[in-house]
């Protein structure tokens, strides 16, 4: 009889427990509060240069007239989802006097020539985006997918003036100055 | 009968006038009698009103008094929103305000601590352009109180799997049981480790929520 009662008393003493160990295990949590996050990642597409001259010492009627220096383009972006090309483009404001001595005497813009990335020297003779009909070359053409929206790429510019064409041997000594521009698209 | 025995005492009284003096003795007499008898039924009287004037009382009604003080925890924000401008590959693009969380409360004696969580609902897109670019929670980073950036990466009561931040945590005692907390929380975007991020407006929603157990 004695070991029931001490049995019965036991049981009930460990429900206690139990019941009072699971009431203090019970979490209370609070409200949830929101921060609403707004984060711009501006889009962005910048070209810079290595250098911004380039002289010429040139021999009349040579074909082959090098630059002082290469210069390399630097071609940077951050673009939004559905740009699918960036390109790069040099150009002259016009294409028939790309160089001039301000007298008269020019050097047009297909005498003037790029060798991109060490490939072959091109003349300035395309229509690009900027500048005068004919007085431009696309450098380069970047598909943009999904691994490259933001990306960027180098141009290296090696430069000739081929004085060989038409009435060019006939230049006249003089100092011929001009701009060339280096500028980049991202399309569409 | 009573009215023969007055009767009987009267004439004396009404023949007072020429009367002898036994007379006189016999009445003066008759008038103390009358006059203590008098005493005696007024003190009778006056004993009976005090015997009136005893409190009455009814029976004991009772009212049981229950007072419930309610267990209770909240977070309040200083401010509900944060902004970044981000710059493309850069670890460094922190948030335009920092927030200051407070959380109150009141608990009962089996509680141990109060903890508080920041999370996203998922690790993997804590911040969209909704064109399936995303920043994870492993790149979104929160200083508490001038403490180091660290990243959501933990998996927390609350949110996505592998996507919260334990804030604080503060062991209730008997002198904090009712009592509050502040963290003041600074935010950060670490974009290093997200090199083909497209431009483009990332939003997202940062949950915080306490908890006492």
């Amino acid at each position: 009889m004695k070991t029931r009662k001490l049995l019965r008393i036991g049981a009930i003493a460990l429900g206690l427990a139990l019941a009072t160990t699971m009431a203090s295990a019970q979490a209370i949590n609070s409200g949830a509060q929101t921060i609403a996050l707004n984060a711009t990642l501006a889009e962005s597409l910048t070209l810079s240069l290595s250098a911004n001259s380039v002289n010429f010492t040139l021999a009349a009627g040579s074909a082959a007239n090098a630059g002082s220096t290469n210069i390399t383009a630097t071609t940077a972006w951050v673009l939004k989802p559905g740009r699918t090309a960036v390109g790069v483009y040099a150009y002259f404001a016009n294409a028939a006097s790309a160089l001039t001595d301000g007298a008269g005497d020019n050097i047009p813009s297909s005498a003037f020539f790029i060798a991109d990335n060490a490939g072959p020297s091109t003349a300035l003779t395309s229509t690009v985006a900027f500048g005068a009909a004919n007085g431009g070359m696309q450098l380069a053409n970047v598909a943009i997918t999904g691994a490259n929206k933001n990306s960027s790429r180098t141009d290296v510019m090696a430069f000739n003036i081929n004085l060989t064409g038409g009435t060019l041997p006939q230049l006249p000594a003089a100092t011929y100055t001009g701009t060339l521009n280096i500028q980049a698209q991202a399309t569409p | 009968m009573a009215g023969a025995g007055r009767g009987a005492e009267l004439p004396p009284l009404r023949c007072f006038q020429g009367m002898d003096l036994d007379h006189h003795v016999g009445m003066t007499l008759q008038t103390k009698f009358v006059r203590i008898a008098l005493l005696l039924a007024l003190s009778l009287i006056v004993l009976g009103r005090d015997a009136e004037a005893q409190v009455l009382n009814s029976g004991a009604k009772t009212i049981t008094l229950q007072a419930v003080l309610t267990d209770s925890i909240s977070v309040s924000l200083s401010s509900s929103a944060v902004n970044f401008n981000l710059t493309a590959g850069s670890a460094s693009n922190p948030g335009s305000t920092g927030v200051t969380a407070t959380t109150s409360w009141l608990l009962k004696p089996s509680a141990g601590t109060v903890t508080l969580y920041a999370f996203f609902s998922s690790s993997a897109a804590a911040l969209t352009d909704g064109a399936g670019n995303n920043i994870p929670s492993a790149d979104f980073q929160i200083s508490d109180n001038a403490g180091p950036f660290t990243a959501l990466t933990t998996t927390v009561p609350f949110g996505g799997a592998s996507a919260g931040l334990t804030l604080s945590s503060t062991r209730i005692l008997g002198n904090n049981r009712s009592s509050s907390h502040t963290d003041v929380l600074n935010f950060n975007i670490n974009l290093s480790t997200l090199p083909n991020m497209p431009a483009g407006t990332f939003t997202g929603t940062l949950t915080l929520q306490a908890q006492a157990i």
